[in-house]
């Protein structure tokens, strides 16, 4: 996570770098315009046996492109200044989904995907809202942020263990598979981050963070709502 | 209640009403075909992503059901196809006694001389699925025996179909197929 710090602050003073970053970021975005996830499905159930590269190659693309995963990432970090509580925020984050995600899978837990989905929605609307104080100011109450990031980390594995639930998983070879789409979800995690990053530390420089920081966290919360209520319509309807 | 407090409160109630707002004249016309202000019906949105799985889709066709068998020579090949209007649809179920290269496509109504898309490709010794057609034409298989031994191909299919055409030897044979003629 150190290295995805330092990757958005080496670009951060290299503004050339920001269009290859820009390419780099565009690329799953324009990999994921056609759905492929139903080629995704068909290649991974055909497979029996350990498969490192596909499923680390599977978590990657499900966090980069993950939106709900990233809106909460970038309210996690939006006022995380320095490098040291980045990593130990993004580490609480990181051991919550993984936990979840381990036992989910090997436990087969059932969960509705449209209802944790609804809660990770959720998690943003939460953070955007601490974000600019509303707990404090609001409710006069305070939550521990580091316990926080934990629990909706918690969520956010069970979100990722259905997704890789929804593929019809050979028990053969399933404890690599799933610490390799762990392991990639990690990378695409760092990788998204250092993209992040780059545009949190640009923008800091600048007056117009202090003032639109506020807006900013509404629009957050706001994107927060309308994936909650997406998932909750998709509950009630598909 | 302090002025902050207001303005966070404030902010909570624009994002609520925002995501309201977002969600019931784009979204969930769009991907839920629930259109409560007809928003999605004046942006031309509504269904676009059809993510509502139609479970039943009504048919204006008369129900057919159709047998047939072919033998085919190393070497030979036959083609039969079904007419079916756009989103009609048929089931199917074919088996071959050997593995035969089979390429199911579809000819559109007022389309180019010889013009087919193709859907499926392949070599097997069956098939099984259901088949809705993309637009109204011709829908059906080539099947071409590659190998050293004759085969025989079973085809059973049920669906909405009006008409079977086989083509095989340059020859087209269309059998108009209704309720009160039983085919083969």
């Amino acid at each position: 996570m150190i290295a995805a710090y330092r990757c958005g602050l080496y670009l951060s003073k290299h503004p050339r770098a920001w269009m290859v970053a820009g390419m780099l970021l565009a690329l799953p975005v324009i990999c994921s315009a056609h759905n492929i996830s139903a080629d995704n499905a068909r290649f991974v159930e055909g497979i029996d046996g350990p498969a490192i590269a596909p499923f680390m190659y599977l978590g990657a693309k499900h966090m980069v492109t993950g939106y709900d995963h990233l809106l909460f990432l970038l309210g996690v970090i939006f006022f995380l200044y320095r490098a040291r509580d980045i990593l130990l925020f993004v580490t609480l984050f990181t051991l919550g989904h993984s936990i979840t995600l381990m036992t989910g899978v090997l436990l087969e837990v059932n969960v509705n995907a449209y209802l944790i989905d609804a809660i990770i929605g959720m998690s943003v609307v939460y953070k955007a809202f601490e974000n600019i104080d509303g707990f404090r100011q609001v409710f006069a109450i305070q939550f521990n942020a580091k316990v926080a990031v934990f629990i909706f980390g918690l969520f956010h594995g069970l979100g990722l263990a259905t997704k890789l639930q929804e593929f019809a998983l050979s028990s053969e070879g399933l404890v690599t598979n799933i610490v390799s789409f762990n392991i990639g979800v990690e990378l695409g995690q760092a990788i998204a981050l250092a993209f992040i990053l780059l545009v949190l530390l640009q923008w800091r420089q600048r007056e117009s963070f202090q003032n639109h920081a506020f807006v900013t966290n509404t629009f957050l919360m706001t994107a927060g709502f309308v994936l909650t209520g997406y998932q909750l319509a998709g509950y009630m309807w598909v | 209640m302090d002025k902050e407090a207001g303005r966070i409160l404030k902010a909570a109630v624009v994002a609520i009403a925002a995501a309201a707002l977002i969600l019931i004249t784009l979204i969930l016309p769009a991907e839920f075909d629930f259109d409560p202000l007809g928003t999605g019906q004046a942006l031309g949105i509504l269904g676009l992503s059809g993510s509502a799985p139609k479970t039943v889709s009504q048919q204006d066709t008369n129900y057919q059901e159709d047998a047939i068998q072919f033998i085919l020579q190393p070497y030979e090949s036959v083609e039969y196809k079904y007419r079916l209007k756009k989103d009609s649809s048929l089931i199917f179920s074919w088996k071959a006694s050997g593995a035969v290269t089979f390429e199911l496509h579809g000819e559109p109504d007022g389309g180019p001389e010889g013009f087919a898309e193709s859907f499926s490709i392949g070599k097997r010794d069956y098939g099984n699925g259901t088949f809705t057609a993309p637009f109204s034409g011709i829908h059906g298989w080539f099947w071409e025996n590659r190998g050293t031994d004759a085969v025989t191909i079973d085809l059973t299919t049920a669906g909405f179909y009006s008409a079977a055409l086989k083509f095989r030897d340059g020859f087209v044979d269309e059998k108009s197929l209704d309720n009160s003629t039983q085919a083969n």
